[in-house]
């Protein structure tokens, strides 16, 4: 039957050309700025740690002055990252910044380039689960000891060697020597959670050098500097020493026990730095958030982007209600043929799936038209706008959403022409005045 | 002669299709005065003046990673080599480039004591030497400029004279003249500040931070590592000095890396690109939105019209005249779009509401749901007038013909 | 066959109650050819509605083949018109988009035959009523009496026990009215019962047995014999002329 209610819709559909094309045309527009606005919320909301995104925590410490700020920053300070390592309970965890060091090769001829920098320590790989094509982390001996490793990117090791293994060579980061041990894969997380401080949106620093190798090369912060007081800082080591924040630091914990005695720990941690006279706030403490929780305090989604999904999806509704006004113009002026289908013995349920039916098929046509209308706009709105790369490529579930929203929401707006139709008494059609 | 009450009566009696239109101009009347709200906000926003040549005016870093550099000395040398380039009509180091949504920005105080300090608002800062103004393109409107020799080189610790904005100016200290006034960093009497003169306008580079109109310049030509350099030039020899700047820098030392050459201009692009990109979808909605609902009404009234064809030529028959058979279709819709714009309205000042305490928008004008409606009625005259001028060319003789 | 005893029918609109039908009885045995006549407005057409099951009645009891109407599902009710009944209008009432194969397929669509089952009794109820070479057309290319022969066909693809059929020559001139005649007698001769509502008072004598429905009740049961007589001999008649 289904087989054949599709054979009468489309002939209902080319039977009424212009109104047909009216609903195709109105749905595929609400479900085309839909998908747009979606897709865009959904890339930017997108989880990045997946799995692990309940066994990742950023920490973050109240250790201002009362009358100061009133809440707690995404930073911490560097003497607290510095003390905060001193922790075995974490299974991984990475203190870390972001810096600019400008790259030379031993080839003269390989003109200089500034790239962002990642201060790390060397879970900084595993906690993030950053993929490596050679090589692999430095040894944890670096991060106490310091030593002038570095991890490179598989981009940077194309453009510095070419592309071939390159661990055990050394490149120059600010004329220093360093010796690659291992070169990442393509590795990109969107929105880049780790450090919202830059921008969620932007690019992966290609280059990761040690932590501990900061007060020794004296890397610059390229983020926030945020200080809650004044602070003569003349030096690195002032920097080092001041109450200014501009780390932040993670932690992964993969059961909730060691998530309690992580807790615990900090609180101990915040009442011995309060005996040696800081964090007098009196809310000081620390807190640990998981990639989700952390994902919206810090708003990765913008409020722009709720506005226009609340707004496309009332626009979704008017293209509905536009639909079900054709629509139920469209079925009445069809009761006659419907009255002998009665007669003729289609119940009612027979008479309401056909209408459905070509509902759907009118759905399902606005569906692919609207995501042909999404994916042009969102070409459009990224060429102009030159949105990232990560918001701006149609979602591959929206190749499913669109048509099951497309449809779904045309059956809706069809219910009522559609009951309204096998409802009506057949006999009044039936004669022929 | 417009007989409204049939109208009504019939409106009432055939209810599902009116109910639809007049569901549908509520909605569009919500959706379309919130946008239009929105939109209107955010040019409004976009067109701020920033006081600035934008067009003129590019910035580029200067990464000096050699070991043996001395920053002060360099970083005179490398302002010199440029102010020395064919093309360049000012340039000065700079802590910040206007609108580019990051720099520096800080809290002053003022007061002769502990007790009567007074917090000035936060505002951005342009650490930079004598040129800064003609660099910017500034309006000087009170007091003076720099004199070359007050502007020291180093770090900003340095800082001694500030030239601050009208409106940073307004808001300390009011209608009372600001020159003279002396600022303090934090505690009263922590590295002193005085305000030597005023410029009409300067923006800061936070386009979102209501520190934006407050921008202030300070006398310290900021030495180190990494130097960012405000250029002002002709337009036309902007692309020239894209090549000629870094050859000209690498020549002095090739220890270095020199990137950059975005002009003000192009920074407004970009830091404004969410509310265009905002403004430009709502647009896009609004405009939309529009076409449907009037094509809608236009489909409907079609239909409307197939289905009383008999009764439109009984009319005809009973001696209504075409433009009576026009005036009723168009008194029926504008009593749907009224009715639907008065309830549209008020959804739409609610949805202002929600918006508002969701999202910290401004609050919803009245003008503009009444400008939609406005609007709409215009836009639904011409979705309904075609199909009824169709409609009253229907022959009186169909009213007799029964089938 | 058919049976109904004390229906009535009453149509409520806010102001007035229209009594459409009252205690309304009349029986109908099986192979009967009954012509219903009757002035406008006298509750013929709602007497066919009741009868072919498109619309309720608010009192009385109706057997159809031994069913009981009374309280039918929706779903029960179609599946009885579809499997008993066919139905014949004044305005044909083909479906315009569809092609006389088409037409004559709905029922059987709604029956749940396969194509091949459909397209047997599609090619011979279309013969029975000589269109066969024209399963192709559209009702709006044929004439009236081939468009009234094609309701026909549709009627009888499903091969039902009832055939109900409303003004069948109404539309049509007096040639094509008769072939459309002599189609339902033959139809009626191979055991199918037929109920006609008519005007023309020269066709309803042509049938077995003649009716007439005066406000809302049957009212002649004179005619009732009369009309049988008339209408066997007519027919003997009109099958002599016919050879």
């Amino acid at each position: 039957m289904f087989f054949y209610y599709l054979d009468l819709a489309w002939r209902s559909i080319k039977k009424t050309p212009f109104l047909s094309l009216l609903m195709v045309l109105a749905i595929s527009i609400g479900i085309g700025i839909t998908i747009t606005t979606l897709n865009v919320y959904k890339m930017a909301s997108i989880n990045p740690a997946g799995e692990r995104s309940s066994q990742l925590f950023a920490l973050r410490l109240m250790s201002q002055d009362n009358d100061t700020w009133e809440r707690l920053t995404p930073q911490i300070t560097y003497q607290d990252a510095y003390n905060l390592r001193k922790s075995t309970i974490p299974v991984r965890q990475t203190a870390m910044f972001r810096t600019g060091l400008a790259v030379q090769t031993e080839d003269p001829n390989f003109s200089p380039i500034l790239e962002g920098v990642r201060v790390i320590d060397s879970d900084f790989f595993g906690l993030f689960e950053v993929p490596f094509v050679y090589g692999g982390p430095w040894d944890k001996q670096v991060d106490s000891e310091g030593g002038y490793k570095v991890v490179i990117s598989e981009e940077i090791n194309q453009k510095a060697f070419g592309g071939v293994n390159s661990v055990g060579k050394s490149i120059l980061l600010n004329r220093k020597p360093y010796q690659v041990v291992g070169v990442t894969a393509q590795w990109n997380p969107s929105p880049k959670y780790y450090d919202v401080n830059n921008g969620a949106f932007n690019d992966s620093e290609q280059i990761f050098v040690p932590f501990s190798l900061a007060p020794i090369e004296e890397y610059e912060s390229w983020g926030n500097n945020n200080s809650w007081r004044h602070e003569d800082i003349r030096t690195y080591s002032d920097k080092l020493a001041s109450e200014m924040h501009w780390n932040q630091y993670w932690v992964e914990l993969d059961t909730p026990a060691k998530q309690q005695e992580y807790q615990e720990w900090l609180s101990r941690y915040v009442e011995q730095q309060q005996r040696l006279g800081r964090f007098k706030h009196p809310e000081a403490h620390g807190d640990i958030s998981d990639v989700d929780k952390w994902l919206k305090e810090h708003n990765v989604v913008p409020e722009d982007n709720k506005v226009l999904v609340g707004l496309s999806v009332l626009f979704l509704v008017v293209c509905l209600v536009n639909m079900l006004g054709l629509l139920l113009a469209k079925f009445l002026k069809r009761a006659p043929e419907v009255g002998v289908r009665r007669a003729i013995g289609a119940s009612r349920l027979q008479i309401f799936s056909q209408h459905i039916v070509e509902v759907g098929v009118i759905g399902f046509c606005g569906g692919a038209l609207g995501l042909l209308w999404a994916w042009g706009a969102l070409y459009v709105l990224s060429s102009k706008f030159d949105l990232e790369q990560s918001l701006a490529q149609l979602d591959q579930s929206m190749w499913l959403i669109a048509p099951m929203i497309a449809v779904s929401a045309a059956i809706i707006a069809g219910l009522y022409p559609a009951w309204r139709i096998c409802s009506t008494n057949p006999s009044i059609y039936l004669k022929s005045q | 002669m417009l007989q409204i009450r049939p109208i009504i009566s019939m409106l009432m009696r055939s209810k599902s299709g009116p109910i639809l239109l007049l569901v549908q101009i509520i909605l569009s009347v919500a959706i379309v005065a919130n946008a239009s709200f929105i939109i209107t906000e955010r040019v409004s926003l976009m067109s701020r003046e920033s006081g600035i040549a934008e067009s003129e005016v590019f910035d580029l870093d200067i990464y000096n990673f050699d070991d043996g550099m001395d920053p002060v000395s360099q970083t005179k040398r490398d302002i010199e080599i440029i102010r020395n380039l064919e093309g360049v009509k000012a340039a000065t180091v700079s802590s910040m480039t206007p609108l580019s949504g990051g720099g520096w920005a800080s809290n002053f105080s003022y007061g002769t004591s502990k007790e009567d300090r007074v917090d000035a608002a936060n505002a951005p800062l342009y650490y930079g030497d004598e040129q800064m103004i003609a660099t910017l393109g500034l309006k000087l409107i009170e007091g003076r400029n720099f004199y070359p020799d007050e502007v020291l080189t180093g770090g900003s610790e340095l800082a001694s004279l500030l030239i601050v904005s009208k409106a940073y100016a307004q808001e300390t200290f009011g209608d009372e003249s600001p020159i003279g006034k002396v600022m303090y960093r934090g505690e009263i009497g922590n590295q002193p500040m005085k305000i030597i003169g005023v410029v009409e306008r300067l923006q800061g580079a936070w386009v979102d931070n209501n520190n934006l109109e407050r921008g202030m310049i300070i006398n310290v030509e900021l030495a180190a590592a990494f130097n960012r350099i405000l250029v002002r030039a002709d337009e036309e020899a902007i692309v020239g000095l894209k090549e000629a700047i870094p050859a000209a820098l690498h020549k002095e030392n090739p220890n270095r890396v020199v990137r950059g050459f975005t002009t003000i201009s192009e920074h407004r692009n970009i830091v404004y690109r969410d509310h265009e990109l905002m403004a430009t979808v709502l647009s896009m909605m609004v405009v939309l939105l529009l076409l449907i609902t009037s094509l809608g009404l236009a489909g409907m009234v079609m239909f409307n019209i197939e289905r009383r064809t008999k009764q439109i030529g009984t009319r005809r028959a009973l001696g209504a005249k075409k433009r009576d058979i026009v005036s009723f279709f168009l008194v029926e819709n504008y009593l749907i779009c009224i009715t639907g714009g008065v309830i549209g309205g008020l959804i739409a000042v609610q949805l202002g509401q929600q918006l508002m305490a969701l999202y910290s928008l401004p609050k919803l004008e009245l003008f503009y749901p009444i400008a939609t409606v406005a609007g709409l009625l215009v836009l639904t005259t011409f979705a309904v007038i075609f199909p009824a001028q169709k409609a009253a060319k229907i022959s009186p003789a169909t009213a007799t013909r029964s089938v | 066959m058919l049976s109904m005893k004390n229906i009535s029918k009453v149509f409520k609109t806010d102001l007035v109650e229209t009594h459409a039908l009252r205690d309304f009885n009349l029986a109908v045995n099986e192979g009967e050819f009954v012509a219903v006549t009757g002035p406008s407005g006298s509750g013929k057409t709602t007497f066919l509605n009741i009868a072919g099951l498109l619309e309720g009645f608010n009192h009385g009891d109706y057997f159809l083949d031994g069913v009981n109407i009374s309280n039918l599902s929706d779903n029960k009710s179609a599946a009885i018109r579809n499997e008993k009944i066919g139905f014949i209008f004044q305005g044909f009432n083909l479906i315009s988009d569809l092609n006389l194969a088409e037409n004559v397929e709905v029922p059987l669509r709604y029956r749940g035959f396969n194509a091949k089952e459909r397209k047997v009794r599609v090619e011979r109820a279309l013969e029975q009523v000589g269109l066969a070479a024209r399963m192709k057309h559209l009702p709006t290319q044929l004439s009236g009496g081939q468009q009234q022969r094609v309701a026909i066909a549709r009627a009888l693809a499903g091969e039902p026990r009832f055939l109900l059929a409303d003004e069948p020559t109404g539309n049509l001139d007096s040639l094509m009215a008769r072939q459309v005649m002599e189609l339902l007698e033959d139809i009626n001769k191979a055991g199918t019962t037929i109920i006609m509502v008519t005007h023309d008072a020269d066709l309803a004598r042509r049938a077995q047995r003649n009716i007439q429905i005066v406000d809302g009740q049957v009212c002649d049961f004179s005619m009732y014999q009369a009309g049988e007589n008339r209408g066997k001999t007519q027919s003997i008649a009109d099958a002599a002329s016919v050879a």
